[in-house]
């Protein structure tokens, strides 16, 4: 589970771009929107494109999205579960 | 001296067909052109969307344009329309000394672009196509084409441009920079935005359902249309018969997302105060509202909160046609001003297609049947990516 | 009412957001240069631009530069001119949907890639909720902007504007505009000033400036006219420099800034236009120092006015050797391959 969390803050940090952020700045367990990393809802729709690239985890709901977006570590959870790929 | 603005002309095209009558004909019959991509090759044809029904040939030979001449899609219907409202408003015929064409595109060229891409970067067998991408390049051929403008731009605020291109036109007129503009907007399909609004999650699967609770999002059209505009005493002198009067408009931005409009519809609200402020009307003097109503959760629900904070108790009638035309864009804004002024002209309030219930907690809901109604003024709406939000209204002439 | 030019700012292949073009320009030795880049940080915060490409960044900097010297707290209008628009977010989802399908596209660069995405950045960045529009009409898309924002000053719709000219180009825009002839192989000052092949060479534009009613100390010049003219005879050139002149109460006109870069088939156009109207005048070209690009005229302003406010032109800026004898008046005038042409009447204060 640790190396999927380092895996994802860091593919998370480049399809944001999220320049002079590193792994180790994002609390797993923090909120990535609102708070937190402050990320709105276009980032919402560029996390549910990574899901479904890199996992083949369809997310086509913002309503199931904030759900899984809540923290790294329940994003990871989701795709440890659920990952096709 | 008559200052005030009319329009003398209008022309249209869009999947409702080519010209005033066959759009006025299907508003009347509620017959939606929103259906199953023919043109755009795309991975994404479960997409409905609402294509002008005819090939480039078949504009080419309905304008006798020569079948091997370079022209892109863009311009190919904005010619159509722009010759439909030219010959209304007699433009050839008795020319004002200055003409300037306003022209609203986002897209350009794109179509030709996202074919040829791969050519435009490793071979020379589509260079041609180059020199077409940019937006002005269409504007160009247009105005090439009918040869009596004397100054010409392209304004590109996506889906505000066309409404855009009216207000600056109208302002060039009023600063006798030029003595009639024609104004409005084309934009035709491409695989390229077509993927774009879908990257967004906002196109609905099937027909669209603007401003009802199961809305899912929009259905892209296009479309061309525009408007000849000049001052009442100089349409008098020409001949040219006054359609109605342009009677107030306002520009606003919303400067709160790149894609999402505020939640309490500032940039909208701010847009149809102005306009009002700037025809010297009072909410209650209006009698429709041609909405933006695109069918995504977003626009809808901030364009019903703004439209309640401007008129309140007065909320008139208001509906979007874009069940019937798509979502054509950067034409929106003319295409939706031509259908207005139509259904003033015919009496008639358009149907508000496939709405089902009224948005949680929002009052008003749209008018849903084609319905019989003399009106005098009418606003439109036109709201774009970036906030860039604009209103106008016209006025029946007395 | 008068309006004036209250501030400029620049981001181009000379030294950033200052005026060492004016004294010290870079000369520029390449077909192709891309913007010497200002740190950003100074302006947005990572996070906040982490959406941004290069020209939003370039246009949010050259914009609060520009308003901070205006000292223009509330402003009413914000206004772009953009040929080509964000070109590189464009670009990234044209090529992904190209190259690898329409499956797994991403909606940032679909969202950056419109051309009114400037100045909506720059009015989200601002709290702007004042007129917006967006320009983009091949080589006269400044020229649109600046047109626009004069007339509402004009007809007292707003009190200022901003206004900016943004253009970048990517390597392979470079590359397609080569193809098509936009470019020479190689350039040299002497190679741009002789003109006689067809081509120029490539720059980038980020210029910002603001526009007022009220004179200010720091007020660079007086905005007289701007006339936006498609396929103009020389007649109708005439009666509108006339026009321009008897209205501006201006007997005679100083010196000419014209978009001359070296490109035969363009600068042939320049060339007549001055010698119809403008012979024995002192002839300025700015392009040599600042490069082509859709809104290099945003430049011609610029320099223009800068010399009007230091009241005097550098050497660098001129193409002939005729000198004015006192340098009042300034006529820009631009085309874009003879069918869109400009002219821009400017004074000092």
């Amino acid at each position: 589970m640790e190396e999927l969390i380092l895996e994802l803050k860091k593919e998370i940090i480049e399809v944001l771009n999220l320049e002079e952020i590193t792994p180790e700045d994002i609390d797993t367990d923090a909120p990535l929107f609102g708070e937190g990393l402050g990320l709105d809802s276009i980032d919402a729709l560029e996390l549910m494109m990574l899901m479904q690239k890199n996992y083949g985890i369809k997310v086509d709901n913002s309503e199931k999205g904030k759900e899984i977006f809540k923290s790294i570590r329940v994003m990871a959870e989701f795709i440890s579960n659920n990952r096709t790929k | 001296m008559n200052d005030k603005l009319v329009v003398t002309g209008m022309g249209i095209i869009s999947g409702l067909g080519k010209g005033k009558e066959a759009t006025v004909s299907a508003l009347l019959a509620e017959k939606s052109a929103v259906g199953t991509i023919r043109y755009i090759q795309t991975m994404h044809n479960d997409i409905p969307v609402s294509e002008v029904p005819f090939s480039d040939s078949d504009m080419k030979q309905m304008l006798n344009i020569p079948e091997e001449q370079l022209i892109t899609r863009t311009p190919l219907m904005g010619i159509v329309a722009a010759q439909e409202a030219i010959q209304q408003a007699k433009l050839t015929e008795n020319k004002p000394k200055r003409i300037a064409f306003i022209n609203g595109t986002t897209v350009g060229g794109m179509e030709k672009s996202e074919q040829f891409y791969i050519d435009f970067l490793e071979n020379d067998s589509h260079s041609e196509y180059i020199a077409a991408h940019d937006c002005g390049a269409g504007t160009d051929d247009i105005a090439d084409y009918f040869g009596i403008f004397n100054t010409t731009t392209t304004i590109s605020t996506a889906c505000s441009s066309a409404i855009n291109a009216l207000i600056i036109g109208a302002n060039l007129i009023k600063a006798g920079k030029v003595d009639a503009a024609v104004v409005g907007g084309t934009e035709c399909l491409s695989k390229f935005h077509l993927n774009g609004f879908n990257t967004l999650m906002i196109l609905d699967r099937a027909t669209c359902k603007p401003f009802s609770q199961n809305r899912a999002g929009l259905n892209l059209g296009e479309g061309a249309a525009y408007l000849v505009l000049e001052k009442a005493d100089e349409a008098k002198q020409r001949g040219a018969t006054a359609l109605c009067e342009l009677s107030g408009y306002a520009n606003f931005c919303d400067a709160f997302h790149q894609t999402a409009t505020s939640p309490n519809g500032q940039g909208p609200f701010l847009a149809m105060q102005g306009a009002l402020q700037n025809a010297g009307l009072q909410p209650k003097d209006i009698d429709y509202i041609s909405a933006h109503g695109t069918g995504t959760g977003n626009n809808d629900e901030t364009e019903s909160i703004a439209i309640t904070r401007v008129f309140g108790e007065h909320t008139p009638d208001f509906s979007s046609t874009k069940a019937f035309t798509g979502h054509t864009t950067s034409a929106a804004g003319s295409v939706e001003s031509v259908i207005s002024i139509l259904a003033m002209e015919n009496n008639f309030v358009p149907a508000n297609l496939n709405f089902a219930e009224k948005i949680e907690n929002i009052d008003i809901q749209p008018n849903t049947k084609t319905k019989k109604k003399e009106m005098n003024h009418i606003m439109n709406n036109s709201f774009g990516f970036g906030g860039n939000d604009s209103s106008c209204i016209f006025s029946k002439i007395k | 009412m008068e309006i004036f030019i209250q501030s400029a700012a620049q981001i181009s292949i000379q030294n950033p957001l200052c005026e060492d073009w004016f004294e010290t320009p870079i000369i520029p030795t390449l077909p192709y240069n891309r913007s010497i880049e200002p740190d950003y940080k100074q302006f947005i915060l990572p996070i906040a631009s982490r959406r941004m490409g290069k020209l939003i960044k370039r246009a949010i900097a050259t914009s609060l530069s520009a308003l901070k010297q205006a000292d223009i707290q509330e402003l009413d209008a914000i206004i772009t001119g953009t040929g080509l628009g964000c070109v590189e977010n464009t670009e990234k989802f044209l090529s992904a949907m190209v190259k690898e399908g329409e499956e797994f596209l991403q909606p940032t660069f679909f969202m950056q890639s419109t051309h009114n995405t400037i100045s909506s950045q720059v009015a989200l960045f601002l709290k702007c909720n004042g007129y917006n529009c967006t320009y983009s009409h091949r080589g006269t898309s400044f020229e649109s902007a600046l047109s626009d924002a004069f007339i509402q000053l004009k007809l007292g719709k707003i009190k200022n504007a901003l206004v900016g000219g943004q253009d970048e180009m990517t390597p392979d825009y470079f590359n397609m505009l080569g193809k098509i002839g936009y470019w020479k192989t190689e350039i040299s000052p002497e190679i741009l000033q002789t003109s006689n092949s067809n081509g120029s060479f490539a720059g980038e534009c980020s210029a910002a400036i603001t526009l007022g009613t009220e004179q200010k100390e720091q007020s660079l010049c007086k905005l007289h006219d701007v006339e936006l003219l498609y396929k103009p005879s020389k007649e109708r050139m005439q009666e509108v420099l006339q026009d321009m002149m008897t209205q501006a109460n201006i007997s005679s006109i100083d010196a000419v800034m014209l978009g001359i870069s070296g490109d035969q088939k363009n600068d042939d156009i320049y060339k007549d236009f001055a010698e119809t109207f403008f012979a024995n005048k002192p002839i300025c070209w700015y392009k040599n120092i600042f490069g082509e690009s859709f809104t290099a005229p945003g430049f011609g302003v610029y320099t223009a006015a800068t010399c009007l406010k230091k009241g005097i032109i550098p050497q660098h800026l001129r193409y002939n050797n005729i000198q004015e004898q006192e340098l009042r008046t300034i006529l820009v005038y631009n085309h874009f391959q003879n069918k869109d042409h400009s002219l821009i009447l400017l004074s000092k204060c």
